[in-house]
């Protein structure tokens, strides 16, 4: 703790304090969920477990530990099928149909299994929020391919505008009153900047991709030779 | 029988609520002392501890659980707000104390609670 001053610490201290509330909401919702009088409760513990998993990931990303990550071979399409599944009723609200690409037989990459795992699930919360047509129902893809670098794994959509001129404004606008990420998100995009911060901690920033002539942003993770089974 | 030790009032009846309704009788304890006074009316078959206590911590209720030769085989669940990697220093000690398994609370549904706690030999519903 002592790499941040007091403010840094008020403000982890509020987030870490943040969990106890939202898991009380998300808890209750839950419980309430299992009567067939109280159905919206399940979008109500959804969103709950949402926010404490932005507030983890927010909580991660500033972290020391994040100097020295420890990495270990992951099955990314594991990872994107986990999230496809822990946000299929959250994409439900919000009109959306989550789909899952995966080309190919794809080896495990190095990462570390708790900053993948959240920050494709804030990245793809991000996704389904910026649905600009609520009355049609909208697409949304997690997809993973390789490249000459290495596995590209990404969320993409309908949203126009997505480009490497908005992803670097974005970056120098995060944290200001302008709206950071117009063309994805009404308020901050808060989950789209701790997605990438957790990346980029793994080295593998958010860029701009493109995926069945969706647009979106994907991450470029370095496979892992030690456990290589099919030839990349 | 399950000890569930929970600081947060809101949260013990949750959890105590949703373990009660698939059949397990629950004894709630908010402190670690009232837990150990508890434990001389009734022997639990499993303890679901949150280590962050007001007063004795968790790991201390712990040392103290784990020095009386009756409690020493009480299976012991931790559900908690911290997170597993807090206790890096201490997860051999963790597992010498017979903490069978670790739940980050936040990302822990009822469900899976319930299940995991189904999964205990003892506590199976039959």
């Amino acid at each position: 703790m002592e790499r941040f001053d007091s403010r840094q610490r008020l403000l982890i201290a509020m987030a870490e304090q943040l969990k106890l509330p939202l898991l009380q909401i998300a808890r209750t919702a839950e419980q309430a969920g299992t009567s067939p009088s109280f159905q919206q409760s399940n979008t109500i513990s959804s969103t709950a477990d949402i926010a404490l998993r932005m507030i983890d990931g927010y909580l991660l990303s500033i972290l020391p530990v994040q100097d020295q990550l420890p990495l270990e071979p992951i099955l990314v399409s594991a990872v994107l099928q986990d999230t496809a599944h822990r946000l299929s009723k959250v994409a439900s609200d919000y009109n959306c149909q989550i789909e899952v690409s995966i080309i190919g037989r794809q080896a495990p990459v190095m990462a570390n299994r708790k900053n993948i795992e959240i920050a494709y699930t804030l990245l793809l919360y991000a996704f389904i929020q910026a649905q600009e047509n609520p009355v049609t129902i909208q697409r949304v893809l997690l997809a993973t391919h390789k490249t000459p670098n290495g596995l590209e794994a990404g969320i993409f959509g309908d949203q126009k505008g997505i480009n490497n001129e908005m992803l670097r404004r974005a970056r120098a606008l995060c944290g200001s009153a302008r709206q950071p990420l117009p063309f994805m998100s009404s308020s901050g995009g808060a989950g789209v900047f701790i997605a990438d911060n957790l990346l980029q901690a793994m080295n593998a920033p958010l860029h701009i991709a493109k995926h069945q002539k969706l647009n979106g942003l994907a991450a470029t993770l370095l496979p892992s030779y030690q456990l290589q089974f099919t030839k990349l | 029988m399950i000890l569930l030790i929970e600081p947060d009032l809101v949260l013990a009846k949750i959890y105590s609520n949703a373990l009660n309704a698939v059949g397990y009788e629950i004894t709630v304890m908010g402190q670690a002392q009232s837990a150990i006074l508890a434990l001389d009316a009734q022997l639990p078959d499993l303890i679901i501890l949150e280590p962050q206590l007001v007063g004795h911590s968790g790991i201390e209720f712990l040392y103290e659980l784990r020095s009386y030769a009756d409690l020493q085989n009480i299976p012991v669940l931790m559900h908690s707000f911290v997170q597993l990697e807090a206790f890096n220093q201490s997860r051999e000690v963790l597992r010498t104390l017979n903490v069978v398994g670790y739940l980050y609370k936040p990302q822990t549904s009822l469900q899976q609670l319930i299940t995991l706690v189904q999964t205990m030999p003892k506590l199976a519903i039959k």
